[in-house]
């Protein structure tokens, strides 16, 4: 069930994918393509099945709801809606959308869905009715529940639309109907297909593919399902087996021959409604083949895997390429010539090598799907602040480890949020009147460099104005040196900084107080960097870089006494023997020195984590000059024992009660000779030995 | 281990509240521990240490690929360190999915208690991470180690 649930989530969520892009794609061009029309209406159809089939009843009304009103759009052609009636349905898709995916969500959560769906759904209906008319209106309305208002009066015949029947010469055919919200209908007339194989009747059906196809539940809810037996005797005894079953509700049997003729009667007492019914039946059943063999040939060669089989691979490759080391660096044979052996570890080398590299490739996502939903934040922003933005996209193929491309959507989406609310003009007035283009752009980017992606976010609008941050910062107490004395790049970091928000007004978006600084922590827990740069008048950019992966880091091993450390070697920006003469103490004793024209801070790790060590001399030992976010200083340390590749284990959970997070320690690592090195989290840090001190 | 004591369950019959206890040695106590969160008993093994945390975290150590924190039994319950030696052990254990391993002074033997016999620790002497004990013959009492509080973690 669980598993079922997983899949069902993964396909809806999926799909309410796909129909978001469409949307959006479809608004720009302010109209929808027969294809449009056709894929949402497969969309819908595909929901509401497998909710059915879910027993989520509220997702299966809204998705009928909506599957009905692209139904009348398709029979009667996008021609007939004006722009006024576009719009509207784009705000009423866009609604829904938002809808289904907050009850979707709440499955996720394993919440209760909710019960109150009627205001979606009247609005549905409302819109259905206002562009089919108010003649129409009627016939609108009971489209959406057809078989229950018709199937009583026309009890003899013609719904049933005996021409979707097989053909063939039989006497009768049987109409079963399931019990009304039994759910999984089409297993159940799977059930009674081979109930009554067993029992040797020889008959043929309707919907023929009830076994494999779930989107004959629709059609069976709706219409019921056909058996049709060869010969009178044999309908006796399906009746008989078929009235054996459970939650089958109504079973009745008409004349195959009679039914041409029985039509006309009841089509003149509701003709329109036969012409519903005729129509929609083909349409429910007909788009789940088209639907299939348009998707079939892309879908055989993806198939979805449980982040978590992903995770237990990374380790035990992890572990491979870790045992590799030690069997090949193993102390027994290090004297030793052994030429074919050095040749086999050689591949063996370079198949682990492989193998890691394919198994990190299997965790990479694009960031596509995080970029598409700043579409659809820009488009809502867009109606809100009656701002023209434009939002463009660049690189959205860039590929990052999946756990990263979580853990930066929501920066990102605050970031867009405050570009679209502070930083573009509010008129287009304003922007004219500055020479630029009416329509404001925003630039959503990523690049690869290496290790790193790089995402950035620009916009052309007013710029931030350093003074006014200055004075803000000032009044919030966040400057800790005179205002003179801030560069550019000094004021756009105080945006970082906790309770900080340059707007005064609290809006809807952005800028409740909880601003940059958490985006700061965001981007920083995934080992990303923050940086913004801006003109004023001109517009801002802000960047982050983000590591491509956080489960291996080339890592540089250094040792202090007996322990052995690791630092990202994307930390390291130097590393170099110092004389006495160059240190330098400042006021409160603490060490300083001298680099490139810049003084920074010495941390001694052996004082910091209180290590016995020989090396306590400043010229015995090495400083490794590192850098993280904002933060630049040099570590002092025994050795250097060498460049290594690493794979980042968590520290047990045990030991997070003791806050090791904030000792500056991310993780550790299994060297190849079985023992452990703690990887040093640069900016942490540095910011226990400013509490040490 | 295990094949030794199904041999035991098969030929005597125990009484349902029976449980089975690997007692160890720490500063002259006799601790004992409910074999269902002994792992495996380890010994001589690297101890990676972990900068600022609590003495009584002796540091991390790799188990077959696995990283389990190291804490001293006799620094966890206050008491003087020694130096250890040859029959210095570590018990690995898990406790409600942690994992975590104990530095004893030395390992005795697994001894099966009825656990209806066991009697809360008088207050007087209460002791932090001990939660009943049991006087076995020859004038020896056993007591017994509070593994929830073990895995809990206070400053």
């Amino acid at each position: 069930m669980d598993n079922m649930l997983e899949m069902y989530l993964y396909e809806t969520n999926t799909l309410l994918e796909q129909l978001d892009e469409l949307l959006i794609e479809a608004e720009k061009n302010e109209d929808f393509t027969t294809n449009d029309v056709n894929e949402i209406f497969r969309i819908m159809h595909t929901i509401k099945g497998s909710s059915a089939m879910m027993e989520f009843s509220t997702l299966m009304e809204i998705a009928h709801h909506i599957e009905d009103l692209f139904f009348y759009i398709r029979e009667n052609g996008l021609d007939a809606m004006d722009k006024s009636h576009k719009s509207d349905l784009f705000n009423l898709m866009f609604q829904s959308t938002d809808m289904l995916r907050k009850e979707v969500e709440k499955l996720e959560n394993n919440e209760p869905l909710s019960n109150n769906i009627d205001s979606v759904i009247t609005d549905i209906n409302s819109f259905l009715e206002k562009i089919s008319g108010k003649g129409a209106s009627a016939a609108g309305s009971s489209a959406s529940a057809p078989s229950a208002d018709t199937a009583s009066d026309t009890v003899s015949g013609s719904t049933s639309g005996p021409d979707f029947l097989p053909q063939g010469d039989y006497p009768q055919y049987i109409k079963v109907m399931f019990e009304d919200g039994c759910g999984m209908e089409n297993l159940r007339a799977f059930m009674l297909v081979t109930a009554l194989h067993d029992m040797d009747v020889p008959f043929v059906c309707y919907p023929a593919d009830v076994e494999s196809s779930s989107d004959t539940i629709d059609f069976i809810q709706e219409h019921g399902f056909y058996i049709c037996p060869a010969t009178a005797e044999a309908v006796d005894a399906a009746v008989a087996i078929i009235k054996e079953n459970n939650n089958v509700e109504t079973v009745e049997v008409f004349e195959h021959q009679k039914a041409p003729e029985q039509a006309p009667a009841t089509q003149t007492a509701s003709a329109e409604t036969v012409h519903k019914q005729a129509s929609a039946s083909p349409a429910a059943g007909s788009p789940a083949p088209a639907a299939s063999a348009s998707s079939a040939p892309a879908k055989q060669s993806l198939i979805s895997v449980s982040l978590s089989k992903l995770d237990s691979l990374m380790a035990i490759v992890g572990e491979i390429v870790i045992t590799e080391s030690m069997v090949t660096s193993s102390p027994e044979i290090q004297n030793l010539k052994l030429d074919s052996f050095l040749k086999s570890t050689r591949q063996l080398r370079k198949l682990t090598d492989d193998l890691q590299d394919i198994a990190m490739s299997l965790r990479m996502v694009p960031v596509s799907g995080t970029f598409q939903k700043m579409n659809r934040i820009v488009r809502d922003m867009k109606k809100k602040l009656n701002k023209d933005v434009r939002l463009t996209i660049e690189g959205e193929n860039t590929e990052v480890d999946k756990s990263i491309v979580d853990s930066i959507s929501d920066p990102i989406m605050h970031i867009v949020r405050n570009s679209m609310d502070h930083g573009i003009e509010p008129t287009t007035e304003e922007r004219i009147a500055a020479g630029k283009p009416a329509q404001a752009e925003i630039i959503l980017s990523a690049t690869h460099t290496g290790s790193e992606v790089i995402i950035s976010v620009k916009d052309d609008g007013r710029g931030m104005d350093t003074s006014k941050i200055l004075q803000k910062a000032e009044r919030n107490g966040l400057l800790t040196k005179p205002s003179t004395e801030y560069s550019q790049k000094e004021i756009l970091s105080l945006l970082m900084l906790p309770g900080f928000s340059t707007n005064e007004e609290v809006t809807e978006f952005s800028g409740r107080g909880v601003g940059m600084d958490v985006v700061k922590k965001n981007v920083e827990s995934v080992g990303g960097v923050i940086s913004i740069t801006s003109e004023l008048g001109k517009g801002s950019c802000t960047t982050l870089k983000i590591p491509l992966t956080l489960a291996i880091v080339d890592g540089m091993e250094i040792s202090v006494g007996d322990s052995i450390f690791t630092i990202p070697i994307a930390n390291i920006r130097q590393s170099f023997k110092a004389s006495k003469e160059s240190i330098i103490l400042d006021a409160s004793g603490n060490e300083i020195i001298k680099c490139m024209d810049e003084f920074y801070p010495i941390v001694r790790i052996h004082n910091l984590y209180n290590i016995e060590t020989e090396i306590t001399n400043i010229e015995d030992g090495i400083l490794i000059w590192v850098e993280s976010s904002d933060k630049s200083y040099c570590l002092f340390v025994d050795e250097l024992l060498g460049e290594q590749q690493v794979v980042v284990k968590p520290l047990p959970a045990y030991l997070s009660n003791f806050n090791i997070k904030d000792s500056g320690i991310s993780g550790c690592t299994i060297l190849g000779d079985g023992n452990i090195s703690i990887i040093l989290d640069i900016l942490n840090l540095y910011l226990v030995s400013q509490n040490q001190y | 281990m295990s094949t030794a004591n199904t041999e035991i369950d098969s030929t005597v019959d125990f009484p349902v509240s029976t449980e089975r206890f690997l007692t160890f040695m720490s500063d002259g106590l006799t601790i004992g521990i409910s074999t269902n969160y002994v792992t495996e008993i380890i010994t001589n093994h690297a101890i990676t240490m972990i900068p600022l945390v609590p003495g009584y975290v002796k540091g991390i150590i790799n188990l077959r690929g696995q990283i389990i924190p190291i804490i001293d039994i006799r620094l966890r319950m206050g008491k003087a360190s020694i130096d250890y030696t040859d029959v210095t052990c570590i018990i690995v254990l898990n406790i409600n999915d942690t994992n975590l391993g104990i530095i004893v002074d030395s390992v005795q033997q697994v001894v099966d208690i009825d656990k209806a016999q066991i009697s809360a620790v008088p207050t007087e002497s209460h002791q932090e991470l001990i939660n009943g004990m049991i006087s076995l013959s020859e004038h020896s009492v056993l007591l017994f180690l509070d593994h929830e509080q073990l895995a809990k973690t206070i400053f």
